[in-house]
């Protein structure tokens, strides 16, 4: 197959990816704890929407709208009822506590919508398209195009904006940012539902061209390697990750088989925290005693 | 750490117990609690890489498809029986344990969380794909175990197959963990400097942990393949080492007998849900957040709480 092809539906799946990982970097920057749960939340996205469209008489881009409230409320009640009150916890304690978050959303998601696979809407045309012998389907590139505008608007929000630049200094160092009179722990809160949105955003994107079921929120780990290539702490490292991902996943898919692609991804997190743990473009972080 | 020489008596007493349990009880209540017996085991082994050394590990259900996948395909290939099947597929994760303790050489709560979770999704995703082996997704049948040329498939015969093993693993942990080993492991936890100042090789101690954790999980899975009769790949996922942590944190983390407590309530949910089952899993969950945010002891925890308030002299001593 053509180089140009498997960029193209590289891409496509990479920058969902991103997506995934962009949650992850912004919680982790800001907390010091990894979501283990962020994978079912974007899974949960995506249902919300199915959710809503079953019991209001909504069009879809409405129901998109409300679903990312729901999952911004979602995130806000994570952090203030679960994360919070055993912030002085050690990590271990932290880590289960977010693995048991994916758990209870996605053995609820079983348990409320079924363990079937649910249909869910493409954003444009999934007819597949050519141009110069390369196939592409409207509905990939809008994947494309709706990341790509996230993406833009976080770069704005972190570069021009008030509250961006708090949420920055809040991840930077948050004892200082209090001295400054950043409310750190409403950025905290504000972190958690900023990424939950992400997490959704990218399960209303990917749902089409995955299976929209309880086991989607396994792309939690895809966003994890994605995550740890670009150093887990890099917001353009998440980005950059996610398209390498996204490429090599899709070439090893085609080159190989579909075994393979499976596995390409837990090798690779495995290979990158062994042999370079602060990631392509992290700092290596030393422990200090 | 509390150091503490249970009575030999109580521990025979207990056997006693469990022994003559089974001639009073239902067939169904023994074969649940023969469930409750192999759970606990791979609990048992969480307990001390997680629980006392401090490791976050999500390779459990690797560990446990090692064993059951390993000693099923012994006995269906090689003609090897389960009683010597299980012990080489436990050695066999042993090692493989091992190998991923020392592969944790750097790396702290999160990373290693993320390389257990990627070696239980590597294992699952070999026994989905190597189909001419595993049977593939369409799952593989357990031989059963045979002794004397009688084949054990009943709960009741079973029970007293993994009954005595899990008092026998139980008790040799309690022991170890009462010994220097114990203490290590427990220093592990507490802080990885000081046992380095002591002289003390924390790498490899970190890599025994989990080598003891993968041989439990492997025993654990090879019985419990002997109690279902039959091996799915999705029985052995991540959400299945996630499982395996709730156990241990419903039963009390740290606490020996919190591996039992919290096999218990797991086997036991869905009875109490009646005609919810579909619910299981969010009840489960829901009591794992719980007992994080409210009660970490856990269910050992709180029952230490509750006895320490019932007598206050004895909670001075710890």
């Amino acid at each position: 197959m053509l180089l140009p092809q498997i960029l193209l539906s590289g891409i496509t799946a990479g920058a969902v990816y991103a997506l995934v990982a962009l949650g992850f970097v912004l919680i982790y920057r800001g907390t010091h704890v990894i979501h283990f749960g962020l994978g079912e939340q974007v899974a949960l996205g995506a249902y919300l929407v199915v959710l809503i469209q079953l019991y209001l008489p909504i069009p879809f881009w409405p129901a998109i709208f409300l679903a990312l409230i729901a999952a911004g409320i979602f995130g806000f009640i994570i952090e203030r009822a679960v994360m919070r009150p055993i912030k002085m916890q050690p990590i271990l304690v932290q880590i289960i506590a977010t693995l048991a978050v994916g758990l209870a959303i996605r053995e609820g998601l079983r348990a409320v919508m079924g363990p079937q696979a649910w249909p869910f809407q493409f954003l444009l045309s999934p007819v597949p398209q050519s141009f110069m012998g390369v196939h592409f389907a409207w509905a990939n590139i809008a994947i494309v195009i709706a990341a790509l505008l996230v993406m833009g608007a976080l770069y704005v929000f972190f570069a021009h904006m008030k509250l961006g630049r708090a949420v920055l200094a809040t991840c930077q160092n948050p004892t200082g940012a209090s001295l400054m009179g950043i409310p750190v722990p409403t950025i905290v809160s504000s972190i958690w539902v900023m990424a939950s949105v992400l997490a959704a955003i990218a399960g209303i994107l990917l749902a089409p061209i995955v299976t929209l079921s309880p086991e989607m929120g396994l792309i939690g780990i895809k966003g994890f390697t994605v995550a740890v290539l670009g150093g887990f702490t890099s917001l353009p490292g998440a980005v950059v990750g996610g398209l390498i991902l996204g490429v090599i996943e899709t070439a090893a898919g085609i080159y190989v088989s579909t075994a393979v692609k499976d596995a390409t991804t837990y090798l690779l997190l495995v290979l990158i925290i062994i042999v370079r743990p602060q990631g392509l473009f992290g700092a290596l972080a030393v422990k200090k005693v | 750490m509390r150091r503490v020489r249970r009575p030999f008596l109580w521990w025979l007493a207990l056997l006693a117990v469990l022994m003559a349990w089974p001639l009073v009880a239902s067939e169904y209540r023994v074969f649940q609690a023969g469930v409750i017996a192999s759970t606990a085991i791979m609990a048992l082994g969480l307990v001390i890489v997680t629980g006392v050394a401090g490791q976050v590990s999500l390779a459990q259900a690797a560990f446990s498809a090692i064993g059951a996948y390993g000693a099923a395909l012994l006995a269906t290939k090689l003609g090897v029986p389960a009683y010597f099947g299980i012990p080489l597929a436990a050695a066999l994760a042993g090692v493989a344990g091992y190998g991923l303790g020392l592969a944790s050489l750097r790396l702290g709560g999160h990373y290693l969380a993320l390389v257990t979770m990627a070696m239980t999704a590597i294992v699952q995703v070999g026994l989905t794909h190597w189909e001419t082996l595993t049977g593939g997704a369409l799952g593989l049948m357990v031989p059963p175990l045979t002794v004397a040329g009688k084949e054990l498939t009943s709960g009741f015969a079973l029970y007293y197959v993994v009954v005595p093993v899990a008092f026998a693993l139980f008790l040799g942990v309690s022991n170890l963990m009462a010994s220097r080993l114990g203490r290590v492991f427990a220093a592990l936890r507490q802080s990885e400097v000081a046992l380095q100042t002591l002289g003390i090789n924390v790498l490899h101690y970190k890599a025994l942990a989990f080598a003891l954790s993968g041989a439990l999980g492997a025993v654990g899975g090879g019985l419990q393949g002997l109690q279902t009769t039959f091996l799915d790949p999705h029985g052995f996922g991540i959400i299945e080492s996630v499982v395996l942590v709730a156990v241990i944190i419903i039963g009390g983390f740290r606490s020996i007998p919190g591996a039992v407590l919290g096999s218990a309530v797991f086997v036991l949910i869905p009875e109490l849900l009646g005609g919810f089952q579909a619910y299981k899993g969010v009840v489960w969950a829901v009591l794992l957040l719980l007992m994080i945010v409210l009660f970490p002891g856990g269910l050992a925890g709180a029952g230490a709480a509750l006895a320490a308030r019932l007598r206050p002299n004895a909670g001075a001593a710890r």
